[in-house]
This record gives structure tokens, sequence and C-alpha cells, in this order.
């Protein structure tokens, strides 16, 4: 009972962080069409960052936490501004390369502004195990599944509630005639972009914090991409939840069946349920009618 | 049912008219010459019909108006559009809808799988929370069947009533110039008259300047001032909607009325059709 509970717990928290970057991949698919196979790099060039601002601040958390975000603005705002925005009018297979392209070149620059080696890193007490009625956790993997239920909550209300949000869903139904109504194209996908990197961040921080900080992070998004298939491209909620499925499934093949298998349960789930259901779980059905 | 034809508005000519097409040629790809030396005009105030069959180039030049070309590699290569003085020939969608000038497009277009309050709230989209309430209490009132709806998903609306949030759309942006893309296309008859109704109470009501693209050229010229009729890329007669609607042609060819022999011919075609170049004389 206790293994299982063990298992549940950290495929819930890694299914948090595939949750949390597979939220991105949909944000940035729903508002402007794209998928952005930089994704994953992009979490790990923050934790990175935040892993730097760590070291010469002592882990100060908000210090930490304020310098990543920020970071993360600026950093995703650049990408988009110097290298996505020139290729917006461009096919969407040459815009999928370039950021594949991308990915590449974030996952060398590791290696020349850092290094190869993995690192503890150490931000307040989240490496700390904590007891939660006999299954021990870190305090970063009960932090990350926190992150998850607070960016579900804030994607939900944001795009229910806030004029903003209402305009990301109409750019995504139709981009066209939503420019017609005065929707700027280019501050949409900036938006996109700059929360998608926060969520990333977010993850690829708190992911280095409950286990190291190595250059393999970025395979993080190899993992989350199919937990955005799992819960639907355009769905950023649906996505979350896709997240904690493969997670928890991936620990739960690993702990009772095989560890071989542990990689490849995740992918044999999506297999059969996108056989079932082609836009995924969540995703939304086109509505075909004149 | 019929909005009635208006009192044609003293079609002076003093002031500028609110948007103005000059000499305007329209190339797709760089190759695809869809508009070719048209000059028009909306005057403020009037209902200005453009009509014309399918594949005329009338949407191109609403493309134009409303600096949507680009989405289809359409470049205005010659010519010039000004709105409200302004040149808009090149300007960007954001600034001609935040200068007046709004679209319903062809086919309604709405956010499928939006509600009908959001999509009211998307069409006020340059404006303020405040003047958005404002304006979406206006547009419910006009559109009743509107504040039923309000909660639903507008994908799964009726036709009629998908047109009647298009419209609502376009209003909530409080448009100076109202353009509409083919209103009655594939509408029942019925729900075409409740659509040219509203139009006709836009324009007494509101005093907005309406620009109408139709095919159904019978109802587009019983509430025009002013017909413009384009073929081939090209306007190939234009006048007050008074003497169109008992110019021959226009019977013949647009209102259904059987002509001498009965066969149907382009205007190129017709002895007397004569081709007004009035902006370059």
């Amino acid at each position: 009972m206790n293994y299982l509970a063990e298992l549940l717990a950290s495929g819930l928290a890694v299914g948090a962080v595939y949750g949390l970057i597979a939220m991105s991949f949909a944000i940035i698919y729903k508002s402007t069409g794209l998928l952005n196979f930089a994704q994953g790099e992009m979490g790990m060039i923050i934790a990175y960052v935040a892993w730097s601002i760590s070291t010469s601040v002592d882990g100060n958390p908000f210090i930490v936490a304020l310098g990543s975000i920020g970071f993360a603005v600026l950093f995703a705002l650049a990408v988009e501004r110097i290298v996505i925005r020139p290729m917006m009018s461009e096919p969407i297979l040459s815009q999928i390369m370039v950021t594949i392209g991308l990915s590449v070149i974030f996952r060398s620059a590791i290696i020349l502004i850092w290094d190869g080696l993995p690192h503890n890193m150490a931000i307040a007490s989240g490496n700390q195990l904590v007891d939660l009625g006999g299954v021990r956790v870190r305090a970063a993997q009960i932090a990350v599944l926190v992150a998850l239920f607070a960016a579900i909550a804030g994607m939900w209300a944001f795009f229910r509630y806030s004029r903003f949000g209402v305009a990301m869903r109409a750019v995504a139904s139709d981009d066209a005639t939503a420019q017609l109504m005065g929707v700027s194209s280019g501050k949409v996908q900036m938006a996109a972009w700059a929360a998608a990197a926060v969520l990333s961040g977010v993850a690829g921080v708190l992911f280095a914090i409950a286990y190291e900080l190595s250059p393999s992070l970025y395979a993080l998004g190899l993992k989350a991409f199919p937990a955005t298939i799992l819960g639907g491209l355009d769905a950023v909620i649906g996505s979350a939840v896709g997240g904690l499925i493969i997670g928890v499934t991936e620990n739960l093949v690993g702990g009772y069946i095989s560890s071989g298998l542990k990689e490849v349960a995740g992918f044999v789930i999506i297999i059969l349920i996108l056989m079932v259901r082609p836009y995924g779980l969540f995703g939304e059905k086109r509505i075909e009618r004149l | 049912m019929m909005a009635g034809p208006v009192a044609p508005a003293g079609r002076t000519r003093i002031a500028p008219p609110l948007l103005e097409i000059r000499n305007a040629q329209i190339i797709y790809d760089n190759a695809v010459e869809a508009v070719r030396d048209v000059s028009l005009s909306v005057p403020e105030g009037s209902v200005v019909a453009l009509l014309g069959s399918n594949g005329a180039g009338k949407s191109t030049l609403l493309k134009a108006v409303t600096g949507t070309l680009h989405l289809e590699e359409g470049v205005l290569t010659k010519g010039s559009v000004h709105f409200a003085g302004e040149d808009i020939g090149h300007a960007r969608t954001e600034r001609i809808v935040g200068n007046g000038m709004v679209l319903v497009p062809e086919g309604r277009r709405l956010f499928a799988n939006l509600t009908v309050d959001e999509n009211l709230t998307m069409g006020a989209h340059l404006k303020s929370t405040a003047e958005m309430k404002r304006l979406k209490q206006m547009v419910m009132e006009l559109f009743p069947r509107l504040a039923e709806r309000r909660s639903q998903i507008s994908g799964y609306l009726s036709g009629g009533e998908q047109q009647m949030v298009a419209v609502g759309r376009a209003l909530m942006a409080e448009p100076r110039l109202l353009a509409l893309d083919e209103p009655s296309l594939g509408l029942a008859p019925l729900i075409i008259d409740s659509i040219y109704q509203t139009i006709g109470r836009m324009r007494r009501e509101m005093n907005m300047t309406i620009f109408l693209v139709e095919q159904n050229a019978s109802r587009a010229m019983e509430i025009a001032d002013y017909v413009y009729i384009m073929e081939n890329g090209r306007i190939v007669l234009d006048g007050p909607a008074e003497k169109m609607r008992t110019n021959l042609d226009v019977q013949e060819y647009y209102l259904g009325f059987s002509g001498g022999d009965g066969a149907r011919k382009s205007f190129r075609d017709v002895k007397h059709y004569k081709r007004r170049k009035r902006w370059l004389s």
C-alpha cells in the first residue's frame, strides 16, 4: 500500500512537470497554430539561469523566483521577436523546423555557457523530505503539483473571464476574423510565448530542485509533448491532465511491471486513447455548420 | 416586411465622401489582376451597394478597404483608398477598425466555439470594458433574440441567428461605416427580410453609412441610394438606385426581368454600355 502511494506521489509530481510544459505547448498551439519544439529546452535554460541566480544570492527564493520569471518573459519575447515573428507568414512546416533548430542551439548553449555536469540546486528547503502520512516526498515535488493546479485555475479564469483570454480563443477559432475585430495577432503571439515560457520555466526549476539540474533536462519536453497530444493540442487545461496521466502511468508501470517498460508506457496509452478520441481527451471538435 | 426604399439623401458633393477608392488595381500573388482601375465612393450617411456576380472582384475590393488583402497575398498596386480623409490603402486592420470601418464578412465567420456573448465582446475588442458593456446592451435591444441566446455556443445557432450575431458583433465596434459582404447568402427569404429591415433601421436610427456588397441585386437596390455594378474586376455601370432600377440592362441581367432575346449576356456585349471614368476625366 505504501509502495503504491509512493509510486502515485512521485508519478503525480513528475506528471505535474510534464503537465506544466504540456500546457506551454498547448498555449502556443492554441493561439498561433505553431508547435514549439524548443519548449523543453527553453524550460531548461530558464532552470540554468535560476541556478546561476541562486548561487549568487545564496538561494534567496524570492529573488530567484522574481529573477527567473523576469528572465523567462524576456527570453520568450526575444525568441518570438527575433526568430518567430519574421516567420509568421511562412509555411507552418518551416516554422516548426525553425523551432527544432532552436532546440538544438539551446541544448548546445547549455554546454557552452554552463557545463555538461549534473548539479544540485538548493533553493530554500526545496529538496527537504516531507512526511505525508507515511509517504515521503520532497518539498519541491509538492510545490510543482501546487504550481500545476495554480496554473490550471489561472488559465481557466484567464480564458473564461479576461478579454484578452477570450481574444486568444477567438484567434484560435478564426484568426483572420479576429484581426477584422482589431485583434493584433502579434500581441497574442507575444503573450502566448511569454506565458508558455513562464510555465515551462517553473516546471524546469522545480524539477531541478526536486531531482537534479543537468543538460538532459530538455528531455522533459519530449515527455510533455505526448501529454499535450493526449489532452488535446488546443486544450490548455486538458494538457495538464494529460501530463498527470502520463506521469502516473509511467511510475506504476515502472514500479509494478518492469522499469524497462516505464518509458514506453505513456506512449502506449496515447496510441490507445487517440484511436478512440482523435482530438485528444479534451480537444475541441471543430463545429462544422453554416 | 420590407425595409422600404429609403429616401435618397441629398447627394451634395461638398464634403469628401467617407470612403473613397480611386483607380484601384489589386493583384494577387504578383500575378492575378483581380481588380482593375476601380473608383468608387461612399458618402457619409448613405447606403451604397456594390453588385456583381461571383468572381467579379467585389470581395477583393472589400478586403482592400478593410486591410485584409495581405492575408491572401493580395496587394493594392495602383490607386488609393481613403477613409475619413486618411489614406488606408496599406494600413493595418486594427487601425482601420479603430477609425470606424467594420466589416461583416461573407459567411458570417463567427467564432464557432465561443458563446454569443463572447462573440459580441470580441466585436468591441478595441473599446474599454465600460463601453463594451454599454454597446452590448444596445445590441441586445436591437436583437432581443441574442439576449435569449447569450450564453449559447454560437456555432450551434441557426443561420439567421448567426447572421444577427455577425451584424451585432460588427455594431459592437460602433462603426461609422458598416461594410456587409453578402449578408443574404444562404439564408431563407424571411430571414433576409429581417436582415434588410435591420440594415434600414441602422441607417435611419443610427445614421450609419453602409457599404453593401451583394449578389442579390433586387434586395440591395431596395435599400441603396447609389449602385455600382462590377464585372471582371471593373466597375461597368453605376448610378443612383432609382435610375438603375429602371435601366433595361440592369433589369435584364440583375433583377430577372426578361429582356429582348432572353439570352444571358455580359455587359461587354451590350451596345449602349458605356464605361464611365468619372474620376479620370
